[in-house]
């Protein structure tokens, strides 16, 4: 009988049977056990492979320590010599999505491993790493491990076979974003009648070259006069007072702040980043070079602009789900409708 | 010709040579094409397409473009066509270089195809 | 109109003492076929050369296609307004040399590419791969200016094919198509009832080497017109682009377009086809906007329900069909378009720079940067040094044992967007 190939998982605190929210700070360990999902994940292999092992890493120390946490993790899989990583399935954990993305990311790039990993089509990791890794698509939450675990292990056995991986559709994992050309049964003539004829009478089609759409949003009319005008400043370059009262995330934002910058001149001094998608050494040197307050103070002065609005508001925007930041977004707005500011400046980084 | 409103922007020695009324590039096709958006930013119009019409001539070390003389008002479609041909071009050169060996030809059919374009704005009598 | 296609399989082809069909095999008459061309004094040389499926032969650089026809009842012969004097083509009888064709090659530019490879990979990705090729190599005299030298190669192979489907005029045929459609009325009162659809066919029309013909006018000329399906299977729409090899309309595909064949399939069955409008690709952007607002409003007039509209090339042309589509469905017409894409090599790229939110409905006949590889041939024929153009694409295209990766956009007909061929992107 042929070797069994070789499979490392990667699971969170919770899964990883550590514990939940209170342990979500534990550095990344190793276990030459299967743990949590990698125990049924393991069953689904059959003969023909095996689990050899389960790293477990709280979710936020991964989150704010990715650079050791990532230095251990590879450490464990160059010892171990996997054929294939497999990690989560995160559901709709977006700082479990994120960290299960930072593994695979690490790995195919580094060591050129396959990895399959699960998550809710919605949750942050999945635009992380979908063109890298094979992303299961997954249920909101971990009632789905059921039907999770079975795609997951199809993917990997063929992956770890060096079998030919068949359509997202097929196999149920989130397209990579591959347009890869093959050969259809019909001509393209043919395939162009049908699609017309479906067209014209009103069944359901679909075409082979989806147009991109494109959130459009219809600009403001311009500011007349700026002398008058208050104008506010909100950045999602993750600019936060000193101690990160809030304690917004560095990735993934949960939520925002709003700070009151009425007697201040400028950001500086008071201010840093907490963002963990950039270099912070410039933005924390000076972090109006994120978010412009002393020039918006300067023009007060100069009476360019009326008045810059009492309030800065903030957030992180790496790896932040498109649904919260609409949300967030929505409430700002809101807030700044209703305090009648005028025009906003609004920095990203 | 009898039409005078119509400027070249080129890097085609040939062009150079044979025509008035040029812009001339000192670079290679994308240097033409950025060119071509600062001016249509500023508020000139494109008379012929940036892009050529197939595959091949993308791989063409020179490209001649057809613009208006004076600047006008801003025109956002023709801003869209300039900067979608810039992407256009960025992504089919990606891995490739420019046909070098061949530069002598793809002048000459560079040429050619300006003289149709400038045939072709000579027709419409606008 | 009523025109019978009527084909004489071709099993077989070998040079011989005298041009003629027999027991479905094709000899040709190497030396009558030559002096038949160099009747023409612009040509100096003539090379002929035959390539069969299956056999380790490559043909480059391709120039144009053309499938060997004789007239044997009806008006016009041959390519009425370029090869023979003018007649009103789509009606009557034609014997077809099918399996057969003339393949021209001939380097009027030294960049020109376009390769067949008649074996292994490189078979799959062009529908050139399964016909029995006639190669035509022409050498024209020195001296002669870009414009003669194009003409004078275009012309020899649709005379090459004339003489070679000259052998087909007393054969019987293995099969008869019959094509025929009446007048507008004729045909909305035997179908009332179904929904009327025309074919756009867009045709690159910028000048040397990015021509196309229609009863000989050069299309840059034309505004968009009405052709009954007819005409253009009878050989009213002639070649004379060639530098896009993956996507240009040779003669051979204008000659069996498949869009107007796959309609034809569905006349009187499912919808009521109206004819083909030919397009022209313009430079210049008020061309463009002519063009495609004439053709928007031919298609209105004729009352067309639904249209299938096909580019030819890529990158300019880009423009007119998302403009003809988006016009289009502003009426209320239908549309479903044909087109290939660039979508880089690992397919990771934005597919089309232009696009409009308008075109729901779109045939993607494949990626034109796909990288192919193709082994080493047993024999080239044409140009030796087309191939060294073929492989300066890239460094590390040309591998130690001989062969070589190429992009699709090299290979005749490979993405056809008259979806002439098999090739389509999926989303993986």
């Amino acid at each position: 009988m042929a070797k069994k190939f070789r499979v490392l998982y990667y699971v969170n605190q919770f899964f990883g049977q550590i514990g939940g929210e209170e342990k979500a700070g534990v550095a990344p360990t190793f276990e030459a056990k299967t743990l949590g999902p990698a125990l049924g994940f393991n069953g689904l292999l059959g003969d023909e492979g095996e689990v050899i092992g389960t790293i477990i890493c709280g979710d936020n120390y991964f989150n704010e320590n990715k650079e050791e946490a990532l230095e251990y993790i590879m450490n464990v899989v160059k010892e171990q010599k996997p054929d294939i990583v497999v990690a989560g399935p995160a559901f709709n954990a977006g700082r479990y999505g994120m960290a299960c993305a930072g593994v695979a990311n690490a790995v195919v790039d580094e060591l050129n491993i396959p990895v399959v990993t699960g998550m809710y089509v919605e949750n942050p990791g999945v635009e992380e790493c979908k063109s890298k890794a094979y992303v299961v698509s997954v249920a909101d939450s971990a009632g789905g491990m059921r039907e999770a675990l079975p795609k997951m292990a199809n993917l990997t056995k063929k992956l770890a076979k060096g079998e030919e991986i068949g359509l997202p559709e097929e196999e149920g994992y989130i397209p990579q974003g591959k347009r890869l050309t093959i050969f259809s049964d019909k001509r393209g003539s043919q395939r162009a009648v049908e699609m017309l004829l479906s067209r014209l009478n009103g069944e359901a089609f679909e075409t082979e070259l989806p147009m991109p759409v494109f959130d459009k949003v219809e600009p403001a009319k311009a500011i007349e006069d700026l002398s008058k005008a208050t104008i506010a400043l909100v950045t999602s370059g993750g600019i936060v007072p000193h101690g990160n009262p809030d304690r917004i995330q560095s990735a993934s934002a949960q939520k925002w702040g709003k700070y009151d910058v009425s007697n201040i001149d400028a950001l500086t001094g008071e201010y840093y980043t907490i963002h963990g998608g950039y270099d912070p050494v410039y933005a924390n040197e000076k972090p109006d070079r994120v978010a412009p307050l002393d020039l918006l103070k300067e023009f007060e002065k100069e009476g360019k602009i009326g008045k810059v609005y009492e309030f800065f508001y903030t957030t992180t925007g790496t790896g932040t789900s498109v649904g919260n930041a609409t949300k967030f977004g929505v409430e700002i707005g809101k807030e700044l409708k209703e305090a009648g500011v005028d025009g906003v400046i609004l920095t990203s980084t | 010709m009898k039409r005078k409103d119509y400027q070249i922007i080129t890097n085609n020695p040939l062009v150079k040579e044979n025509y008035d009324r040029v812009i001339f590039v000192d670079g290679g096709f994308q240097d033409v094409l950025i060119k071509t958006r600062d001016l249509v930013h500023s508020g000139y119009k494109l008379i012929s397409h940036p892009l050529g019409a197939s595959i091949r001539m993308f791989f063409s070390p020179y490209r001649s473009i057809l613009i208006t003389d004076k600047a006008d008002k801003l025109d956002m479609e023709h801003v869209e066509i300039i900067e979608n041909s810039i992407v256009s071009y960025k992504k089919q050169m990606d891995h490739r270089k420019p046909d070098e060996a061949n530069s002598k030809d793809y002048a000459c059919i560079d040429g050619e195809l300006l003289k149709s374009a400038l045939e072709e704005h000579e027709r419409l009598s606008i | 109109m009523k025109l019978e296609l009527r084909r004489i399989h071709i099993k077989d082809i070998q040079f011989g003492n005298e041009t003629v069909v027999k027991d479905g095999i094709l000899t040709i008459n190497q030396e009558e076929l030559v002096n038949k061309l160099k009747e023409d004094k612009r040509i100096k040389e003539v090379k002929v050369d035959l390539a069969r499926p299956g056999e380790k032969v490559r043909i480059i650089p391709v120039k144009d296609v053309i499938e060997p026809r004789v007239k044997i009842e009806g008006e016009g012969n041959g390519f009425p307004g370029v090869t023979t004097k003018m007649a009103q083509v789509g009606s009557g009888k034609v014997n077809v040399l099918y399996g057969a064709a003339v393949v021209t090659v001939g380097d009027i530019v030294g960049f020109q590419e376009g390769v067949i490879d008649m074996w292994g990979e490189g078979a799959k990705w062009t529908p050139f791969s399964k016909t029995y090729n006639i190669v035509v190599d022409i050498k024209p005299v020195e001296g002669l200016a870009p414009h003669t030298h194009e003409e004078t190669v275009r012309l020899a192979g649709l005379k090459a094919a004339e003489y070679i489907g000259e052998a087909g005029r007393n054969i019987e045929p293995d099969e008869v198509l019959v094509y025929e459609m009446g007048s507008h009325a004729e045909e909305s009162k035997k179908y009332p009832d179904l929904p009327r659809v025309l074919y756009v066919e867009m045709l690159i029309s910028q000048g040397l080497l990015h021509d196309g013909y229609i009863y000989g006018v050069n299309s840059q000329l034309i505004l968009p017109t009405l052709l009954h399906p007819n005409e253009e299977l009878d050989g009213a729409v002639i070649s004379g682009n060639c530098v896009a090899a993956c996507d240009k309309i040779t003669t051979y595909q204008h000659q069996n377009n498949s869009v107007i064949l796959d309609l034809y399939e569905q006349h009187g069955k499912t919808i009521n086809f109206l004819g083909v409008i030919l397009t022209p690709e313009l430079t210049t952007l008020e061309g463009k906007f002519r063009t495609c607002d004439y053709t928007a409003k031919l298609c209105k007039t004729l009352g067309a329900d639904g249209v299938i509209i096909s580019e030819e090339g890529y990158g300019n042309p880009d423009s007119d069909l998302l403009m003809i589509c988006k016009r289009l469905e502003k009426e209320g017409i239908k549309t479903v378009l044909i087109t290939d894409e660039c979508s880089g090599w690992d397919g990771m790229s934005q597919p089309l720079a232009d696009t409009t939110e308008e075109a729901v409905a779109v045939v993607s006949t494949g990626n034109v940067s796909h990288v192919i590889k193709l082994e080493p041939a047993d024999k080239v024929i044409g140009d030796i040094n087309a191939i060294t153009t073929l492989a300066g694409g890239w460094e590390g295209c040309l591998k130690e044992d001989g062969s070589l990766q190429c992009e699709l956009n090299a290979v005749i007909g490979s993405t056809s967007e008259i979806g002439y061929h098999n090739c389509t992107v999926k989303l993986y």
